[in-house]
């Protein structure tokens, strides 16, 4: 028998345990590797290249507080703005939705849209019927399987925001975005059915490039400083930053439970891996006996915890990955979360607690055995 | 025969090395579900806390919410003057028109910006809402920029220091006082004068009406008419249902709740399995013993289940007992209704301490169900001979 087969058999003499012992490692990491993706997708919002180029301006008041709508031309004149578009979250009911409706819908002008939307991949006729009738909206891919929705049909909402009801004619369907659930529609049917107030909600500006990105939005700050309608401008990277800040003490929740969790694995390896141990000292005192010395010992110890953990690790952040790769999780979560996806630093994460959980849960059965004698260990019974 | 309890609950003590850390693992389950549920049932107490159940609040139909709602002067002009509406002594009408404003304002420690919200509100406004309470400095006066903030927000935000002032819109707001809402949704509020705030935020409408009937009675009545006139978009509820309302915020950490304990339960029987087999294993003997003594299957089974149950139970009770100092603790987060950083306080209640004891004797019970069926079924005479 080699060595290796030495410690697989020893460490599979009682299954069942084992197997606990190991689905119960499993059972945490899994856990853990969610609440990491969870918070994830909480607090890390989806970057992708356009977002480094698109800069959201809003009310320095609050993203609440409308802006004025003549303040179009002042930033479309402002060096290194590429394209700017109105864009005002409409927050619109669902037909058919009780409370609350997961895809957003924002008023933007079409025409101007086109560019900051270069990522979206919409058939070049949709598009054309889209700019050309102000009744009519693009929707997102998601949203649209989601529903059933295809081109042609009418989807109608219940303003929340706004004091006005709303029925938009679906002209298109977009995708290759990073969120592919919103509703974009005229920033003119909007404003008719409100009686032209001459406001939008923000403004969506695209910067010529990402070094000009930053002056920017500098010059937009400043070039409504001191004026009615003061503006912040943000790149939409910041933007989402902003939200993340709003959570407040969720965060911290979250990663605290997590430790918890860790917490809780480590102590369900290191009683695990005592009781195996202390099980079979009269045995290791036999191997010592037999000329076995104390380091051998150790790693046959250390390899067994060592390999039950990992072992837990590949089954529960394996499954976690596995299972949110299969499984359609917007349509699960109700549209809560749009991309749940393990990283591979999330399951290098588990591995290493796996790693470190294997060697936490060896040291107090190697000092155990460290302190006993040959004489000692044989006289014990279990 | 049944197995005399002391059975049971001497062995959980005896062996309390050997079964410490799945009391443990038992009890950091408890905890982490008593304490998110503890957060839903705060958001729940604060909203359920808020409100005077004789008034009445007005806001635009369809508004889900009273920050998204809209409702013009004609409209106040009008209904102020409604014979069901309560007068003071000074035959002032107890009514008081607000509008909500979302103001991002500076943390404390630095770490960003939130959305706070800010109520302006009409002379009978105080007034209206008994419990809200000055606890410093004094109340605004109308027409000056002075702005009332919470006490508990002050210790969130930057510059909410009685006599420190913060830009808002185009003016800076002087912070006259401190408010105390008692637990309630006000204790995330900033007030200020009602017309003064339109102004600064160039607003021609407001949020809400708030109203206080003459009695029960002119109550319904005036629910009732402001539902059948045509000429009023406007829909009219109690203050303290509205109120009940708003725990959308509190939904999803009640699932989160919920999937994580269910989740973590399930490491833990299998934690308290592998516990429960090795107790039984050093003891086969003990086992075998009280077979032969004429104590029955079932008799072994019911006291290895109880001895589970109370080891589950203690780590239950030690759950509950870590999770039960953070009541009281105050946090935040974003309320999904207002959009508005909303402040209330971890709140164990009896009931959530009931709801973790069983979820742990469930686990308790769950996880010693194999071993003990195994160990009832040893043989007894292999049982005796094993050493």
């Amino acid at each position: 028998m080699t060595i290796a087969g030495f410690i697989v058999r020893n460490a599979l003499r009682n299954k069942r345990r084992f197997l606990l012992s190991v689905s119960s490692v499993a059972m945490s990491l899994f856990l853990l590797v969610t609440l990491q993706v969870a918070l994830r997708e909480l607090t890390n919002p989806i970057n992708d290249e356009g977002s480094t180029l698109r800069i959201i301006v809003r009310n320095k008041v609050s993203l609440a507080q409308p802006l004025p709508a003549r303040q179009l031309p002042t930033i479309e004149r402002i060096p290194g703005v590429a394209a700017i578009t109105p864009f005002s979250y409409y927050g619109g009911l669902y037909k058919g939705d009780e409370k609350f409706t997961s895809f957003a819908q924002f008023a933007v002008d079409p025409a101007r849209a086109l560019d900051l939307l270069s990522d979206a991949r919409v058939p070049p006729e949709q598009m054309q019927a889209w700019i050309a009738d102000r009744t009519s909206a693009i929707v997102g891919k998601m949203t649209a399987d989601r529903y059933g929705l295809k081109v042609g049909d009418r989807m109608p909402f219940t303003g929340q925001i706004y004091p006005c009801d709303l029925e938009f004619k679906i002209a298109g369907i977009y995708q290759g975005t990073a969120d592919d659930r919103n509703v974009m529609f005229h920033q003119k049917y909007l404003d008719e059915a409100l009686g032209d107030p001459g406001t939008v909600g923000t403004w969506w500006v695209k910067a010529s490039s990402v070094e000009e990105a930053p002056l920017v939005t500098e010059r937009i700050n400043k070039a409504f400083a001191n004026t009615s309608a003061e503006v912040r401008a943000e790149t939409e990277r910041a933007f989402q930053l902003g939200f993340v800040s709003m959570w407040a003490n969720i965060k911290i929740l979250i990663g605290g439970i997590s430790m918890v969790v860790v917490f809780a694995l480590l102590l369900v390896t290191v009683s695990t891996m005592s009781m195996a141990i202390r099980e079979r000292f009269r045995e290791l005192a036999v191997l010592k006996a037999l000329g076995f010395r104390r380091r051998e010992l150790f790693a046959f110890i250390l390899a067994e915890s060592f390999g039950l953990a990992t072992l837990g690790a590949f089954f529960g952040a394996g499954g976690a990955w596995l299972l949110y790769r299969t499984l359609d999780m917007p349509k699960l979560t109700g549209g809560m979360f749009v991309v749940f996806e393990v990283t591979p630093q999330m399951l290098a994460l588990a591995f290493t607690i796996a790693a470190v959980l294997g060697l936490l849960s060896a040291v107090a059965p190697m000092i155990g055995v460290a302190r006993t004698s040959v004489v000692q260990g044989l006289k014990t019974l279990d | 025969m049944a197995l005399p309890l002391r059975y049971s609950f001497r062995n959980v003590l005896i062996r309390w090395r050997s079964t410490f850390a799945t009391v443990l693992g038992i009890a950091l389950v408890v905890f982490v579900f008593v304490l998110l549920q503890s957060l839903a049932a705060g958001i729940e107490k604060s909203s359920g806390n808020t409100g005077d159940s004789r008034n009445i609040m007005i806001v635009r139909k369809g508004s889900t919410a009273e920050s998204a709602s809209l409702i013009s002067r004609e409209n106040l002009r009008e209904i102020q003057y409604f014979e069901e509406i309560a007068r003071n002594e000074r035959n002032e009408p107890l009514i008081s028109a607000d509008v909500l404003v979302l103001v991002s304002l500076p943390r404390i420690d630095g770490s960003g910006e939130a959305n706070v919200l800010l109520r302006g509100i009409s002379a009978r406004g105080v007034e209206l809402r008994p419990q809200v309470q000055l606890v410093a400095g004094r109340w605004f006066t109308p027409g000056k920029r002075e702005i009332v903030v919470s006490s508990r927000m002050a210790k969130r935000f930057a510059n909410f220091s009685l006599g420190q002032s913060f830009k808002a819109g185009t003016a800076s707001l002087t912070v006259v006082g401190w408010l105390d809402g008692g637990g309630s949704a006000f204790d995330s509020e900033c007030w200020m004068d009602a017309d003064e705030c339109r102004s600064l935020f160039e607003r021609d409408l407001y949020s809400s009406f708030l109203a206080r009937p003459v009695d029960e009675a002119a109550g319904a009545k005036l629910l009732a008419r402001i539902e059948a006139d045509r000429r009023f978009k406007l829909k009219a509820e109690k203050e303290v249902a509205y109120y009940q309302k708003q725990t959308m915020t509190a939904a999803p950490i009640k699932w989160l709740g919920g999937f994580l304990a269910i989740m973590m339960s399930v490491g833990a029987v299998f934690a308290a399995m592998n516990t429960m087999y090795a107790s039984i294993g050093a003891r086969t003997r003990e086992i075998g013993t009280l077979r032969v003594l004429g104590f029955r299957r079932r008799s072994v089974v019911a006291a290895l289940l109880i001895e589970g149950a109370l080891l589950a139970l203690i780590g239950g009770v030690a759950g509950c007992a870590i999770a039960y100092l953070w009541n009281g603790y105050t946090t935040a987060t974003m309320g999904f209704e207002t959009f508005s950083e909303i402040v209330f306080e971890f709140t164990v209640t009896p009931r959530l301490m009931g709801e973790g004891l069983i979820f742990a004797v469930i686990v308790g019970l769950m996880g010693s169900f194999l071993p003990s069926v195994r160990a009832s079924r040893l043989p007894v005479i292999n049982a005796l001979k094993s050493v």
